[in-house]
């Protein structure tokens, strides 16, 4: 079935406002360092589990009030929560002309925005997708499976100089630990991903550097640091907790997103039904 | 990034090659003992590479031969990798036509060159006539009208095959068959877990090994729901609940799958799988594939990110029935 869309007016203005007056993420006692995480049998900090993140950011990553969606027949179901947002310091410190940039992506973000017709979403935005993700631990590979669109990437440990073979939508991946904490180092990334579906871009000179350190035995802390000197005036940070599912049996299932996007896609190419 | 071909779907299906094994690759015949992980179970990790031009069904025209001499064998493979050969053009003999769905030249090209080790005429060792079962009547309905639709010009994106839509990709199965590139599979395992990450569209079949209860039926996923255990030093995977949509080789939703993988050595897993679909088939059927570690690392294939063909095909389609031209046969090369 089709759906009306509708520019929500309302949205434009309210998001442009809330940029001027986003709040800085504070920092709460659920970071707490003093935690000590299980090892693996191999030896390392243990993090193999489906986690997830809760919240809002998949719609905005700076902080946002709710605001009406853009399926008018979707209503309240389809309305945009708000959201403190994990952007550290509040906003991201675009250059001026990427700003504009941004706002533009943004006022015409359904037509824009990448997830939308079930492209991989890139790092580090798989993390914070409103879907589950499951880490599953080697000595020398670490897989992090997500959920949206069967997403998926490898995480080569230890392997500092192995480079890219090509650039990929979930981007290059090569991890080490500091202390209990995963640090991947994400490179090689394609220009093509946002972060949110708020228009916040970058270019192909991203560079992501990922923080997972378990902070209690269901949760992680996960933290980004975004590089891009085409885009941006300094490199900034992102910071979020992970929740494990805790339900019994958990798996992950199947959000194999092409099938849903096809009539978007393809629908004015099918064969007139008079035909 | 990687190219996506269109229209290979059809690739798995070549009709080149051997038969069933009198003999098959079996684990218990060696001495060897595979590596253990740190919690003691069998070390399958790492990337493994199931190439092969053994095709998976036996040629009619070796007949009742499970497998071939060397000589017989070096042969076959001369001979298979000459009719494969992309770079054949109208001035090495071939029809016009063919010269053109030789657009994709060899270089993309990555079946492999060799047959199994034990030189084996088909991939399907049960039946041993080395061909897939006869269809039943409910599953032959199916399968023809999926090749019905292959076969018109396209009316939407559905009458394209799974792995053309970006779906599955067309060697992922499951379960997995080897075709024209990609055909690799990287095995993770963690306690209680294995997971098996095919390169094409990049598919990580999670399988839980703790002994946890199966879906519910009416929770269907493309690449079914798998669930695990070892049985000696063999990881076996069976899954159950496939949509109504995945078809392999004329299977249906309510296919039981079971797959097999042994290390039977440092640089080799046998990999077997078993298909009991007595809706589909009128008979449960066996195949067997060689895997070789690889040190390679896999891409990431992002297929329906770069499906320009689906856009070209329905305009192509659109197009021509504008122009009120005739369709005379199948897209595919």
């Amino acid at each position: 079935m089709r759906k009306r869309l509708i520019p929500s007016p309302a949205a434009a203005c309210s998001l442009g406002a809330l940029v001027a007056f986003s709040l800085a993420v504070a920092p709460s006692a659920a970071w707490a360092q003093d935690y000590q995480a299980p090892l693996t049998p191999d030896g390392n900090p243990n993090l193999n589990g489906i986690w997830q993140a809760v919240g809002s950011a998949h719609w905005n990553i700076e902080g946002h009030s709710a605001e009406a969606g853009p399926v008018v027949e979707m209503g309240a179901l389809g309305a945009i929560p708000g959201g403190l947002g994990i952007v550290e310091g509040g906003r991201i410190p675009y250059q001026e002309w990427a700003l504009e940039k941004r706002n533009e992506n943004r006022k015409n973000w359904l037509k824009l925005d990448p997830a939308v017709k079930c492209y991989m979403p890139g790092v580090p935005r798989a993390t914070y997708m409103p879907f589950p993700l499951q880490i599953v631990q080697t000595p020398e590979h670490i897989l992090i499976a997500y959920e949206f669109a069967s997403a998926s990437r490898v995480i080569y440990m230890n392997r500092p100089d192995f480079e890219a073979p090509a650039d990929a939508w979930m981007g290059h991946s090569r991890g080490t630990w500091d202390g209990q904490t995963l640090v991947v180092d994400v490179t090689s990334n394609i220009p093509d991903t946002w972060f949110d579906s708020a228009g916040n871009f970058h270019t192909d000179a991203l560079r992501v550097t990922e923080r997972y350190t378990p902070t209690g035995p269901n949760h992680l802390t996960y933290e980004a640091t975004i590089e891009d000197e085409n885009v941006y005036t300094r490199p900034w940070k992102i910071r979020l907790p992970l929740y494990r599912r805790m339900e019994a049996n958990m798996q992950l299932l199947e959000f194999k997103c092409v099938e849903f996007v096809e009539e978007l896609m393809y629908g004015h190419l099918r064969k007139k039904k008079s035909e | 990034m990687r190219i996506r071909f269109f229209a290979l779907g059809l690739a798995i299906s070549l009709a080149g090659g051997l038969f069933a094994a009198d003999e098959k690759t079996d684990a218990n015949a060696t001495e060897w003992s595979p590596p253990r992980t740190a919690w003691g179970v069998p070390d399958l990790r790492g990337v493994w590479d199931f190439r092969t031009i053994t095709p998976l069904e036996r040629p009619a025209r070796f007949g009742e031969t499970a497998s071939l001499t060397e000589d017989e064998a070096s042969k076959f493979e001369s001979q298979e990798l000459s009719r494969r050969n992309k770079d054949r053009r109208v001035s090495d003999g071939i029809s016009a036509q063919q010269d053109v769905r030789n657009a994709y030249n060899q270089f993309w090209w990555d079946y492999g060159s060799e047959l199994t080790e034990d030189r084996r005429t088909s991939l399907v060792v049960v039946p041993s006539n080395g061909r897939i079962p006869a269809l039943t009547p409910t599953a032959q309905a199916r399968y023809g009208a999926i090749r019905a639709a292959r076969a018109r010009a396209p009316h939407g994106p559905e009458d394209r095959g799974v792995a053309e839509r970006c779906i599955l990709g067309f060697n992922a199965g499951p379960p997995y068959t080897p075709s024209a590139y990609n055909n690799n599979v990287h095995i993770f395992q963690t306690p209680g877990y294995a997971v098996l990450l095919i390169e094409m569209v990049n598919d990580a079949r999670i399988v839980p090994l703790d002994g946890r209860p199966r879906l519910p039926e009416d929770i269907r996923l493309w690449r079914g729901d798998a669930r695990g255990h070892f049985e000696g030093d063999t990881l076996v995977v069976e899954s159950r609940n496939f949509t109504d949509r995945t078809s392999f080789r004329g299977s249906g939703p309510n296919m039981r799958l079971t797959e097999r993988f042994t290390r039977v050595g440092p640089e080799r897993i046998v990999y077997e799988y078993t298909v009991d679909d007595p809706e589909s088939f009128t008979a449960t059927w066996t195949a067997v594939i060689p895997m070789k570690r690889t040190d390679q690392p896999m891409f990431e294939y992002a297929c329906h990110e770069g499906n320009y063909s689906m856009f070209t095909m329905l305009e192509g389609a659109r197009a021509a029935e504008r122009e009120g031209a005739v369709h005379t046969g199948s897209n595919l090369p």
